[in-house]
C-alpha cells in the first residue's frame, strides 16, 4: 500500500486531515476577506475627509486618519430633502412594485400549477394578429394608443367568434409558463424606449406610478417561475380536501395555498424587492427629478469635480443597510424557501 | 347514537364509469352500487384504478364516460362541494397553518356557520374522537394516530351523506393501524354513514367491509361480502389476491376428472377432459402426509415457524406449494414429503383466461 | 393537476381570473413595447418643429450596425485571421454540421428542432469568427464581443468560484452558518454601488492596494486606460456580486445530494475526486445547468457596472450592448438604439434558448427538442 504523508491522515473519522484543513480554512477566509474588505473600505471611506482619501490609502480609523462625520452630516442635513426624496421614492416604488408583482405573479403561478389551461393556437394567433393591427394603426394611422388598443381588442373578439372553432391545436400550461418565464430573457433596454414613449403619452414620465408598473412587469416572470415551483411542491390533497369541504378557488388560494408557501413567498418577495431596490437602467429612462431613485442619486455623485467618494459611500451604506437587515431577519425563509425552487430548477 | 341508518345516509352508484389519462385507460366500464349506510371497500394493488374511482365519486376527477349518482341523483357534472361527501386522504391533508380546532371547523367556516354553532359542533366531534384536549395544537405537534383522528373529525363534523376514505390507515405503524381499524369500524357502525374506503390491504378490506369490490387493471373483478370473496373467488386473480399466505396454484391437465401434473394427482368432481387448467388450494386446506399415501410428492424447500403454526414450502418438480402445518412440525429441510388436499376445497381455473371452472 | 368537471360557469371565471392579470400586463408592457421597438428599428427619428418625425428607412439601422458607419462600434474592427484559427473554426463547424445531419436523419428529427440546431450552430460559429477577427494587432472589440466577453468570462468565473466555495462549505468545517451569511452579502449591494466601490478599490494611487501596485511598479499606470484591464475590472465587479447566487444554490444542491450513495462509494474505497465526479456532479448537474441559465439570462443585460465603473471607456472598449443602446438613445438616435437593443434581444434569446435546449435539458436527462 502507498504511504500517505501523516499531514493528510485525519485523526478521527469525519474530520479533515491537518493539511487539507489548513487549505480549506485558508480559502474560506480568503473569500471572506474578499467579500468583507470592499464593504469595510466603503464604510471607512464614509467617515473620511476628502484629504484622507486624496492622501493615499488610509486603512485604520483613529490610527491612519481621524474619522469625521462631515459626509454623513452633508447627506442627512445639508442635502436633507434631496436625500430623503429619492429614498422615499425607492422605498415606495420597490415595495409597491414587489407587492403587485408577487400578488399577480403568485396568482398566475397558482393557476398554472393547479388548473388546466388549454388555449387554442388559433385564438393566440388571432390575438397576435389583432395586436399587430392595433400597433400598426397607432403608428401609420396616427391613432392614439387608447383607440388603437380598443380597435385591436375588437378585431380580436370578432376573429375569435368567427374563426376560433377552426383551429383545433391547443397549448398547455407548460407553454404558457414557458412564455411567461421567457419574458425574463427580454433585455429591458429593448422595451425601455417604447415604454418611455408610452408613459410620455400618458403623462406619467418621472412618476412613481410609471416605475411601479415597469418594475412589476420586468419581475413578474421571476415571481411566476419561483412560485410555480413552490405551488407545485405543495401536495394537492390539501387543496382537494378544501375543495370537497366547499371552498371556492379563490378561497383555497388565499386560505390554504398561500399560507402553505409562505417561506417561498417571503423569499420571492425579498428577491424581487432587492432587484427593484437596485434597479438602475429603467429608472434612468423613466425618471429625472421627481421620481429619482437611490441608484440614480448614487450615480449622480460622480460630479464635475470628480467623484465625491465620501458622499457616495454614505449613500451606498444607507442603501445597503436596510437590505442586509431585512435579509438577516428573513434568512430562515430564504434558506428554506428560495432553495426549494432553485433546486427543482 | 344508535345503529339505525340515519335518514341522511345516501346510496352511491357508478354507472359504466371509464377514465383515460392521455392514452392510458385506468378505468373500464365500472358499475357498482353502494347501499345507504353500507361500508364498501375498494381493494386492489396500486395502479388498479381504485383511487381514481374514489376521486371520480368525490368530483376531484371527471369521468371520461359513465355517470355518477349519489342518493339517486345524477351528480356527474357537479362540483365536489355540491356532492355532500367528505373525504379522508392518505396523508390526512391537515392544514399545517391551522390548529386542530380550526382544521376541524374548516368545512363549517366555509359555509359561514355562526361561530357559536361551530364551536359547539367542533367540541362535540372532538370529544367523540378523543381530541378534546388537543384542540389548540398544530398538526405538526401531533402523533400519527392523533392526526388521523383530526382528519376523521373534520370529515364527521359536516355530517355528510357519504364518507370517502383513501387509504386512511396506511401511514400508521402496524400496531396503531389495528387499533384504528377497530375504531373506524365502530364509528361507521354508530354513525351509519355510507362509506367508500380504498385500500390495498386485504386485512383492512376483510375486517371493515360489508362488501368488498376487488379491482385489477381498472376492471372490477368481484363484488361480494368478505366471507364470500374468500370462499368463493370469481376468478384466478381474486383467488390469488385474497388470503395470506396466498392460495397455491398448480399447473396441469384435467383428464377423466383427475388433475394431473408431474408428481401430482388430484381427483376432482369436474369433467373437462384434456383442458389445461390451474388448480388452486389454500395452504390451510392442505395436510402433510407420508409420501406413499399422498396426492403430491415433493421435497421440503423451507420451514418457517410463525408461532401458532408452521409454514412448510414443498417443491414438486417445478412447482411450489405452501402448507400451513401445526406448530410442532418434525420434518427437515430437503427431506421428502407428501401432501393431501381437501377435495372439497379445491378450485379449478382455466389456464388461458383465469376463469373459474365450477362443478 | 386536477381536471375538474368543467360545467360550473363561476369556476371557469375564477380559472381565467388567476392568469389574466399576468397575461395582460405582459402583453401591455412587454410584448406591445417589443413590437413598437421592432417598428422603431426600421425608422429614423428626427426632432421637428412641434414634435418629431419618423421616417421609414427599412433595414438601414441594422445595415449601419453590421456593415456601415456603426460597424466599429457594434462589431469592432477586424484584423486578419491566421489560417490556423480558420482551420480550427472550420473543423468545429464541420463537426457540428455532421452532428446536425445525423440528427436530421435520426428518428426524432423535427423541422423546428432542425432549424433550432442550425441557428444555434450558426450563432456559435459566428461568435467564434467574431472572436477571431476581433483579436490581433489592429483589431478592436465592438459592443457585441464585449458583451459576449462579459457573459462568458463572468458566468464561468462565478460558477467555478461559487461551486468551489459551496464544496468547501460542505466539508466538516466550523462556522458554516457564518460563511453562508457573509458570502451572501454582495448580492444585496446595488450594482451602482459596486461599481463605485471597485473604482475606489482599483485606484492605483490612493486605493487600498496602492502599496501592491507600487511594489510591482504599476503605480502611475491606470487600469482604466487599457481596454483589457478595464474590461477585467468590470468582470471582477460582476463576479464579486454574483458568486453568492451561485454559491447559495449550489450549496443547497450539494447538501441535497444522496448521502447513502456517497457513503456506499466511501465504503467501496473511492477517493474524494472520484466521489465528486461519479456521484456528486451527476446529482447536482441539473441544478448547475439551471443556475447557469438564470445567470446567463441576467448577464446579457449588464449595464450598470461598465457605465459607472469606466463610463464605457477607454473609448468604447467596455461598452456593453445595453450601454451602447442607451448611449444611442441619449443622442436621440432612436432607430439605432432600438436596432442595437434588438440585436441584443436576438443574441440573448439564441444564447439562452440554445443553452436551455442543449445543456439544461440534457443535464436534467430530458431529450433536447
Amino acid at each position: 500500500m502507498k504511504r500517505i504523508p501523516a499531514l493528510f491522515v485525519p485523526r478521527r473519522l469525519n474530520e479533515l486531515a491537518y493539511g487539507v484543513k489548513l487549505v480549506v480554512y485558508a480559502l474560506l477566509l480568503l473569500w471572506t476577506a474578499i467579500v468583507l474588505f470592499p464593504l469595510y473600505w466603503l464604510v471607512i471611506t464614509s467617515f473620511k475627509l476628502p484629504i484622507d482619501v486624496a492622501d493615499g490609502p488610509n486603512y485604520l480609523p483613529f490610527v491612519d486618519f481621524t474619522p469625521s462625520l462631515h459626509a454623513w452630516k452633508y447627506i442627512f442635513f445639508d442635502l436633507g430633502r434631496d436625500t430623503l426624496r429619492p429614498y422615499v421614492n425607492s422605498v415606495v416604488v420597490s415595495s409597491v412594485a414587489t407587492v403587485v408583482a408577487v400578488l399577480i405573479g403568485s396568482m398566475a403561478a397558482y393557476g398554472l400549477a393547479r388548473i388546466e389551461y388549454r388555449p387554442s393556437v388559433g385564438a393566440v394567433a388571432m390575438f397576435v394578429i389583432s395586436t399587430a393591427a392595433a400597433a400598426s394603426l397607432m403608428f401609420w394611422g396616427g391613432a392614439n394608443w387608447l383607440l388603437a388598443i380598443a380597435s385591436g381588442a375588437a378585431v380580436f373578439f370578432i376573429l375569435l367568434r368567427v374563426l376560433a372553432k377552426r383551429f383545433r391545436r391547443r397549448l398547455g400550461n407548460d407553454d404558457i409558463l414557458f412564455w411567461v418565464i421567457s419574458q425574463r430573457i427580454l433585455p429591458p433596454v429593448v422595451t425601455a424606449i417604447p415604454i418611455y414613449l408610452m408613459f410620455k403619452q400618458l403623462g406619467l414620465l418621472d412618476t412613481r406610478t410609471a416605475l411601479v408598473i415597469t418594475y412589476a412587469t420586468v419581475n413578474l416572470p421571476i415571481v411566476v417561475w419561483l412560485m410555480f415551483d413552490f405551488f407545485s411542491a405543495v401536495p394537492s390533497e390539501l387543496e382537494e380536501s378544501a375543495q370537497i369541504d366547499g371552498a371556492s378557488r379563490f378561497g383555497i388560494f388565499f386560505d390554504i395555498a398561500l399560507p402553505l408557501v409562505k417561506p417561498g413567498l417571503v423569499a420571492t418577495s425579498l428577491l424581487v424587492l432587492i432587484l427593484c431596490w437596485n434597479e438602475y437602467l429603467l429608472a434612468l429612462f423613466l425618471s429625472t427629478a421627481e421620481a429619482q431613485t437611490m441608484p440614480l442619486l448614487v450615480a449622480a455623485q460622480n460630479a464635475t469635480r470628480g467623484p465625491q467618494w465620501w458622499y457616495m459611500s454614505v449613500l451606498i451604506v444607507i442603501m445597503i443597510c436596510p437590505v442586509i437587515v431585512l435579509t438577516v431577519t428573513l434568512q430562515r425563509f430564504i434558506t428554506k424557501g428560495l432553495l426549494v425552487g432553485a433546486i427543482k430548477g | 347514537m344508535s345503529a339505525t341508518v340515519p335518514v341522511r345516509s345516501k346510496s352511491v352508484a357508478l354507472l359504466g364509469i371509464g377514465k383515460t389519462f392521455g392514452t392510458v385507460r385506468v378505468l373500464r366500464d365500472l358499475s357498482l352500487e353502494v347501499h345507504p349506510g353500507e361500508f364498501l371497500v375498494l381493494l386492489g394493488e396500486s395502479g388498479c384504478g381504485k383511487t381514481t374511482a374514489l376521486r371520480i365519486i368525490a368530483g376531484l376527477e371527471a369521468a371520461s364516460e359513465g355517470r355518477v349518482q349519489i342518493g339517486g341523483e345524477d351528480v356527474t357534472e357537479r362540483l365536489p362541494k355540491d356532492r355532500d361527501v367528505a373525504m379522508v386522504f392518505q396523508s390526512y391533508a391537515l392544514y399545517p397553518h391551522k390548529t386542530v380546532a380550526q382544521n376541524i371547523a374548516y368545512p363549517l367556516t366555509i359555509r359561514r356557520m355562526a361561530h357559536a354553532a361551530i364551536d359547539a359542533q367542533v367540541k362535540e366531534v372532538a370529544q367523540s374522537v378523543q381530541l378534546a384536549h388537543l384542540l389548540d395544537r398544530y398538526p405538526r405537534q401531533l402523533s400519527g394516530g392523533q392526526r388521523q383522528r383530526v382528519a376523521l373529525a373534520r370529515a364527521i363534523v359536516r355530517r355528510p351523506s357519504v364518507f370517502l376514505m383513501d387509504e386512511p390507515l396506511s401511514n400508521l405503524d402496524a400496531k396503531l393501524r389495528g387499533h384504528m381499524r377497530a375504531e373506524l369500524k365502530h364509528m361507521q357502525y354508530e354513525l351509519g354513514i355510507t362509506t367508500i374506503y380504498v385500500t390495498h390491504d386485504q386485512i383492512e378490506a376483510m375486517t371493515l367491509a360489508h362488501r368488498v369490490a376487488l379491482m385489477d387493471k381498472g376492471v372490477l373483478q368481484q363484488l361480494a361480502p368478505p366471507a364470500h370473496i374468500y370462499s368463493d373467488p370469481a376468478n384466478l386473480f381474486v383467488a390469488g389476491f385474497i388470503g395470506s399466505p396466498p392460495m397455491n396454484f398448480l399447473r396441469g391437465r384435467l383428464a377423466d376428472g383427475i388433475f394431473q401434473a408431474p408428481g401430482v394427482r388430484v381427483t376432482t368432481s369436474r369433467s373437462l377432459d384434456g383442458a389445461e387448467v390451474i388448480l388452486g388450494v389454500r395452504p390451510e386446506d392442505c395436510t402433510l402426509a407420508d409420501p406413499s399415501r399422498a396426492q403430491l410428492q415433493g421435497r421440503i424447500y423451507s420451514i418457517e415457524l410463525i408461532g401458532d403454526h408452521t409454514l412448510v414450502t414443498l417443491k414438486a418438480g417445478e412447482q411450489e406449494v405452501v402448507v400451513k402445518a401445526p406448530n410442532i412440525f418434525s420434518g427437515e429441510m430437503g427431506g421428502s414429503i407428501g401432501l393431501c388436499v381437501n377435495p372439497e376445497r379445491v378450485y379449478l381455473f382455466r389456464a388461458q383466461s383465469g376463469e373459474r371452472i365450477r362443478g | 393537476m386536477s381536471a375538474l368537471p368543467s360545467s360550473a360557469f363561476l369556476d371557469r371565471q375564477a380559472r381565467t381570473a388567476f392568469i389574466l392579470p399576468t397575461v395582460v400586463i405582459i402583453l401591455a408592457f412587454a410584448i406591445f413595447p417589443l413590437l413598437v421597438s421592432a417598428y422603431l428599428t426600421l425608422v429614423r427619428f428626427q426632432l421637428a418643429p412641434g414634435g418629431y418625425l419618423l421616417t421609414f428607412v427599412g433595414w438601414s439601422n441594422f445595415r449601419k450596425l453590421l456593415f456601415g458607419s456603426e460597424q466599429y462600434h457594434f462589431l469592432g474592427t477586424f484584423d486578419t485571421v491566421s489560417p490556423l484559427e480558420w482551420l480550427l473554426i472550420g473543423v468545429l463547424g464541420v463537426f457540428l454540421i455532421l452532428r446536425i445531419a445525423r440528427y436530421a436523419l435520426g428518428p426524432s428529427a423535427s423541422v423546428i428542432g432542425l432549424i433550432g440546431r442550425l441557428i444555434a450552430v450558426a450563432a456559435l460559429v459566428a461568435a467564434l469568427v467574431l472572436c477571431a477577427v476581433n483579436t490581433g494587432g489592429t483589431a478592436r472589440l465592438g459592443s457585441l464581443s464585449v458583451t459576449l466577453f462579459y457573459v462568458t468570462a463572468g458566468v464561468t468565473a462565478q460558477f467555478l468560484i461559487g461551486l468551489g466555495l459551496a464544496y468547501l462549505c460542505t466539508l466538516p468545517v466550523r462556522g458554516r452558518d457564518f460563511y453562508r451569511l457573509v458570502f451572501f452579502l454582495p448580492l444585496m449591494v446595488t450594482p451602482v454601488g459596486i461599481a463605485y466601490m471597485f473604482r475606489m478599490l482599483a485606484d492605483t494611487t490612493v486605493g487600498p492596494l496602492a502599496p501592491l501596485w507600487d511594489a510591482v511598479g504599476l503605480r502611475a499606470t491606470s487600469w482604466a486606460a487599457d481596454p483589457w484591464s478595464a474590461r477585467i475590472v468590470v468582470v471582477v465587479g460582476d463576479t464579486w456580486q454574483w458568486v453568492p447566487f451561485m454559491f447559495i444554490v449550489l450549496l443547497a444542491a450539494l447538501e441535497g445530494q444522496p448521502r447513502d450513495q456517497v457513503e456506499a462509494a466511501q465504503i467501496d474505497g473511492a477517493n474524494g475526486w472520484k466521489i465528486f465526479r461519479d456521484i456528486t456532479w451527476p446529482s447536482i448537474a441539473p441544478v448547475a445547468a439551471s443556475v447557469i441559465l438564470i445567470r446567463l439570462i441576467e448577464a446579457f443585460k449588464i449595464v450598470d457596472l461598465p457605465n459607472i465603473l469606466t463610463n464605457g471607456g477607454p473609448g468604447i472598449a467596455t461598452e456593453s450592448m445595453t450601454l451602447h443602446s442607451f448611449i444611442a438613445w441619449r443622442t436621440l438616435d432612436l432607430g439605432g438604439s432600438a436596432a442595437v437593443a434588438y440585436m441584443l434581444f436576438f443574441v440573448a434569446t439564441i444564447g439562452c434558448v440554445s443553452f436551455f435546449q442543449f445543456v439544461v435539458r440534457r443535464a436534467r436527462g430530458e431529450p433536447a427538442r
